[in-house]
């Protein structure tokens, strides 16, 4: 079943894989993240995201697995963490898991900066 | 340019290290095109923690220099970067609004003295920052770099006319 709420967008050199299935539960993101129109293409993004707290009848478990991310992709990635934490207050569990490869001291940190900022988020950060 | 210059900027391109340089247009099309050539040169060093960190902050100097250009006809940038006894130097230049340069330099000013745990504070802050006025990182490109040199950020401005200044910003590695 597709809801509204559901993306499926293919990574390019320059923007990440998004999967959103709210039947499922899942939401993933991985890649690399500096477009050229950060509003164009997070645009669908967040508004798939702030749909959640109205269509999820489960859990959410999201996974994010990120590269490199500049600095105006980060702010819109901090409005689909707001679309999270949404539907951690509309009632559904949310666990996010922050993945990032061995020593990326960058994605690291910035997975910290996350969790320091929705400090209501279950938010793991992990080497991977 | 005559030979005798050539050879002049090339001597001292070689002098100062330089591993990539650039002046001219910028663009979205030059800052992936640059980015693809710098990604495969730092490739080359064992140091991934360092190339990371020196690819994030050409990053975000590219996209201050496209930003700062988007209202002009033929918006014009350097960057240049640079290694030396093993130490990466980024260095980023643009023309800049007179007016501009008041509050851009008040910011470095602050930047300057501020330690790592202020800038990571001030990042943070900033993350959700809406925006509006300042740009597509509204700032946050500038923390970024910040936070990633090793040592205090360092900026130069340079007069031009009554209206502009050039103005210079340089991150060590």
């Amino acid at each position: 079943m597709s809801t509204p709420a559901d993306l499926q967008i293919t990574a390019t050199e320059r923007t990440p894989e998004i999967q959103l299935s709210a039947s499922n539960g899942l939401f993933s993101m991985k890649g690399e993240s500096y477009p050229e129109d950060v509003a164009a293409f997070y645009g669908q993004i967040v508004h798939a995201v702030e749909q959640l707290p109205s269509v999820l009848n489960k859990p959410l478990e999201a996974d994010i697995a990120m590269i490199y991310i500049n600095s105006s992709s980060i702010k819109a990635i901090f409005r689909i963490f707001e679309g999270f934490e949404a539907v951690r207050r509309a009632g559904q569990p949310v666990t996010v898991r922050w993945h990032y490869t061995d020593d990326d001291d960058i994605m690291q940190e910035l997975g910290e900066d996350f969790k320091d900022r929705f400090p209501d988020l279950s938010i793991e950060v992990k080497a991977s | 340019m005559d030979i005798s210059e050539a050879i002049k900027i090339r001597n001292a391109m070689q002098h100062s290290g330089v591993i990539m340089a650039y002046n001219g247009t910028v663009s979205d099309d030059l800052m992936v095109s640059l980015a693809e050539i710098l990604k495969a040169r730092l490739e080359g060093l064992d140091d991934t923690k360092r190339s990371r960190t020196v690819f994030s902050v050409f990053m975000e100097g590219m996209q201050n220099l496209i930003w700062h250009g988007r209202t002009e006809q033929n918006p014009t940038g350097m960057v240049c970067i640079s290694e030396h006894d093993g130490e990466m130097v980024v260095v980023c230049g643009n023309r800049i609004a007179r007016s501009d340069s008041v509050k851009l330099k008040e910011i470095l000013e602050r930047l300057h003295y501020a330690d790592k745990d202020t800038i990571r504070q001030l990042y943070r802050e900033g993350m959700s920052r809406a925006n509006d006025h300042e740009g597509p990182g509204a700032g946050l490109g500038l923390l970024e770099i910040a936070r990633r040199a090793t040592h205090p950020i360092s900026y130069a401005f340079s007069d031009v006319d009554e209206q502009h200044v050039d103005f210079f910003l340089s991150a060590r590695i």
